[in-house]
């Protein structure tokens, strides 16, 4: 279930080819290119890769493009697609900035459009804007979640002393550095997550979570291209979002309880994982007495 | 499919015979319907038939589409997204139908947000432009605003003028709409390129207009609905057969869906989609000015 969810939304499917290694590590390529786009050239890059990942009846751009390129002459048709997709990256640019003020406006309205509304008058564009917004509420929660990823890899590729953490260590201390953004907000984060959990944002919420854990698992060293691979996203997944609902109520001084919580549930989850290997290695040890035993047995019936 | 080879060889060999006639004239050729007809003669022609229907335009309306225009104008206003405040212009809106139904929303908006949350924006009052290039669906709208009270607070403001030059300055709107107007003007692109002008960046133009159908068997019905079901009921209600002919030949010869849309993004809008009601009999196209 869960593999084909995580195939579906990371983008895997599509490049499926039946060749089962690569299909392992196809989530893990994609996630690192992703995240050297983000930094590099676009910073805002995620949230419209998104919108285009998500099936809507209507068309953007991009195909106009090409229903003029059918009547106008090559060159002239070079001159609009460079021009369009400069104007889309102007959009795109517009976009971001409106999100950007919006979320200063998010501690005393809410993650509504009220505060959109209130970002769009701070850059100078006309709150009517918001109205081309297709999930209003969601495009702000979403704006933030990226915003948090990327400091989030910053401090990954900026941060030495995480290298030499033990990965359970190092994944709560990344969680905890994670989990503090959102103090803040903490007041509105129910309402932020009840907007995540809405059935139409459940895949991009989804999607950014499942990056998020793997940016985590990738900072603590975790180079799996195996089964393991998702038996490790979802625990790491549950540490998170149970840590996260933990925090909501806790009302102890800089979210003490909250951070005790998290490491208990790493250790939780390592204890864990030794406890099936010694499992796994008991069934090996049985199986192989078993055999044994069994081909003495079989053999001792072909000798009479 | 064959359909459609059909009538294109059929088209290009009609063509030629009927674009040298207007070709004699000064005047550059325009479609009124099917008919071709220069362009001064366009304006004037589609100012008689709106002359003639504009007493029982609502009713017509209502007869055509069966009362479906109101949620095709409801949905309109709805992605339109009005809010307290804002500075709006609606084109071709004589009877205020559209108008009336953004100062409603807008109402609505207001009593469900708390008071202090909009101060910003509150403190310019709304507004809302009603241009139109007729006198007479105007009247209707003026008339149709005392009746049902809307427009007491000064938020109407009745314009008479012409899509193609605008008398708004640049940069002052906050949204356009048009809603069943943009098949009647004589120059699509210069009313695009006013509406961009006008709108504010970040504004939002908006258009409901009948469109094309491309579901078969619909197609098939739709069009026979049209021809003949139409102009008869015209001639009953508003007793005016042809300009419910032209009504539905205009239809057809509006560019369809695709067309439309990168005429929008010609004219220089961001983010241009739109979305097709009842299978393509209208569709709202929306684009953003950046």
């Amino acid at each position: 279930m869960f593999r084909t969810a995580a195939n579906r939304f990371l983008g895997g499917a599509r490049h499926y080819n039946g060749n089962i290694g690569l299909r392992f590590r196809r989530p893990l390529t994609l996630i690192t290119s992703s995240r050297y786009s983000t930094t590099e050239n676009q910073p805002f890059s995620n949230p419209h890769s998104i919108h285009d990942a998500i099936p809507v009846s209507t068309t953007e751009n991009p195909s106009f493009n090409d229903s003029t390129s059918s009547t106008s002459s090559s060159s002239s048709d070079d001159d609009s697609r460079r021009q369009s997709s400069k104007s889309r990256a102007k959009y795109e640019d517009e976009h971001a900035r409106l999100l950007h003020a919006s979320l200063t406006h998010v501690m005393k309205l809410g993650w509504t459009e009220a505060a959109l509304m209130a970002g769009a008058n701070d850059v100078g564009l006309s709150p009517s804007i918001v109205g081309s917004l297709s999930r209003k509420e969601a495009a702000l929660v979403e704006f933030f979640m990226d915003e948090c990823l990327q400091r989030l890899v910053d401090r990954i590729d900026t941060d030495e002393t995480l290298k030499i953490l033990s990965p359970s260590d190092c994944i709560s201390k990344l969680i905890k550095f994670r989990l503090e953004m959102q103090a803040p907000y903490i007041s509105i984060w129910p309402e932020a997550l009840s907007i995540q959990a809405q059935p139409v944002n459940v895949p991009t919420s989804f999607k950014q979570r499942a990056m998020l854990v793997d940016e985590i698992w990738h900072a603590a060293g975790d180079k799996a291209s195996d089964i393991d691979w998702y038996a490790k996203r979802t625990v790491l997944g549950g540490i998170y979002s149970t840590t996260e609902i933990y925090m909501l109520t806790d009302s102890s001084a800089d979210f003490q309880d909250t951070w005790t919580f998290l490491d208990a549930r790493v250790k939780d989850a390592f204890d864990l994982k030794k406890t099936i290997q010694e499992a796994r290695y008991l069934a090996e040890a049985v199986s192989v007495g078993l055999g044994n035993s069994f081909q003495r047995f079989v053999g001792k019936v072909y000798r009479r | 499919m064959a359909f459609g080879t059909v009538t294109k060889r059929f088209g290009n060999k009609l063509f030629p015979a009927l674009s040298s006639t207007p070709r004699l004239l000064h005047s550059h050729a325009t479609s009124f319907g099917f008919k071709h007809v220069n362009e001064e003669e366009k304006a004037r022609m589609v100012g008689d038939v709106f002359t003639s229907v504009a007493a029982s335009y609502d009713t017509m309306n209502d007869l055509m589409s069966a009362g479906l225009h109101r949620l095709w104008k409801e949905r309109l206003v709805s992605m339109l997204n009005p809010f307290p405040g804002m500075k709006h212009l609606d084109v071709a809106g004589g009877t205020g139908d559209v108008a009336f139904r953004i100062l409603d929303n807008i109402n609505r908006v207001k009593q469900r947000r708390l008071p202090n949350a909009f101060k910003v924006s509150l403190e310019s009052e709304t507004q809302i432009y009603v241009c139109d290039i007729n006198p007479n669906m105007l009247n209707v709208g003026k008339q149709r605003a005392t009746e049902k009270g809307y427009g007491e607070d000064g938020s109407l403001v009745w314009v008479e003028g012409n899509a193609e030059s605008l008398s708004f300055q640049n940069d002052s709107m906050d949204g356009y709409t048009i809603a069943f107007g943009i098949r009647n003007v004589t120059h699509i692109e210069k009313v695009l390129s006013e509406a961009h002008r006008v709108l504010k960046p970040g504004g939002r133009f908006l258009c409901l207009e009948l469109s094309h159908v491309s579901l078969p068997i619909f197609k098939e019905l739709y069009d026979l609905y049209s021809f003949s079901v139409i102009p008869r009921i015209g001639e009953m209600v508003a007793g005016d057969r042809e300009s419910y002919q032209y009504l539905v030949e205009s239809i057809r010869r509006f560019p369809p869906q695709e067309k439309f849309a990168s005429m929008i993004a010609d004219a220089g809008f961001q983010k241009v989609e739109y979305e097709n009601l009842v299978g393509g009999v209208v569709a709202i196209h929306s684009g953003l000015k950046i």
